[in-house]
């Protein structure tokens, strides 16, 4: 049973930006990481939204209600080369005095960061609105 | 004994409206939801109810209004204003979102306000 109407979706909506953000603020912090465990340069991560959901879209059906929609979220390394920039006494530094770095914008990285808050909070206004439909109709029959 | 009381058509029409807005707000949510997810079409409850409902109102067909029922469904006239083929319009979506609101409380205030007279009727005092 589900009291407030779409608050499936909205909340799937929520946690997927959430993860965004998450992913996005890695992003940023590793902007310069030169090392990593698995040596090289920090990989940036990319967050793709599932395309299947749209499939499964095109034969919705009232009954199955609010499991119609989910948005899924993968996170897949980017595939961009890292920049190399010339600096010699970088302890990274290769043998002709290259050090890569992660082929990050943080304009982009920041860019993104604000179209994910937004999306978050147009997701939380679903859910304002569900709960006062919610309300709405457990007053029926209530005496004013 | 009760269809009597609770079988007006206004009643029952006002009923399958706060149908129509659950779904409604169910179709919205998907929407926003999926704002970010590329070829996602958007998805909404077909003008062809409230059209079906005005009729069986303006007609008084009361069999015809107790088979109505709300769906949802793929919007085909929205057009993808971005690249990725979303058809999702955030502003239009919001706006949807509250102006459904709006609706919700509209056929509340109708049922509300049948069943106050009702008991007014009943018990004989304006309460």
């Amino acid at each position: 049973m589900n009291l407030i109407p779409g608050a499936t979706s909205a909340t799937q909506g929520l946690q997927a930006e959430q993860l965004r953000m998450e992913v996005i603020s890695q992003n940023i912090a590793n902007a310069r990481t030169t090392r990593t465990s698995s040596g090289g340069p920090y990989q940036r991560q990319a967050v793709r939204f599932s395309e299947a959901l749209g499939e499964a879209l095109s034969g919705v059906d009232a009954t199955r209600g609010d499991r119609q929609a989910m948005p899924r979220l993968e996170i897949l390394p980017d595939t961009r080369p890292p920049v190399r920039v010339h600096q010699p006494g970088h302890p990274d530094a290769d043998g002709e005095g290259f050090v890569s770095y992660p082929a990050i914008s943080v304009h982009e990285e920041m860019a993104d960061l604000v179209s994910a808050s937004r999306t978050y909070e147009a997701n939380l206004a679903v859910i304002r609105n569900g709960r006062a439909l919610a309300q709405q109709a457990l007053s029926i029959g209530r005496r004013a | 004994m009760t269809e009597a009381l609770f079988g007006g058509i206004n009643y029952v029409a006002a009923k399958k409206g706060l149908d129509a807005c659950v779904e409604r707000q169910r179709a919205s949510a998907a929407n926003i939801a999926n704002l970010e997810t590329p070829g996602y079409r958007r998805v909404h409850v077909p003008r062809e109810f409230q059209q079906s409902l005005r009729e069986a109102v303006r007609r008084q067909d009361p069999a015809s209004l107790a088979g109505l029922r709300p769906g949802v469904a793929v919007d085909g006239s929205a057009v993808a204003r971005t690249p990725d083929g979303n058809t999702v319009n955030l502003t239009d979506e919001l706006m949807a979102l509250q102006e459904n609101g709006v609706e919700h409380s509209l056929h509340v205030q109708l049922i509300n306000g049948r069943m106050s007279r009702l008991r007014a009727a009943i018990s004989g005092r304006m309460s």
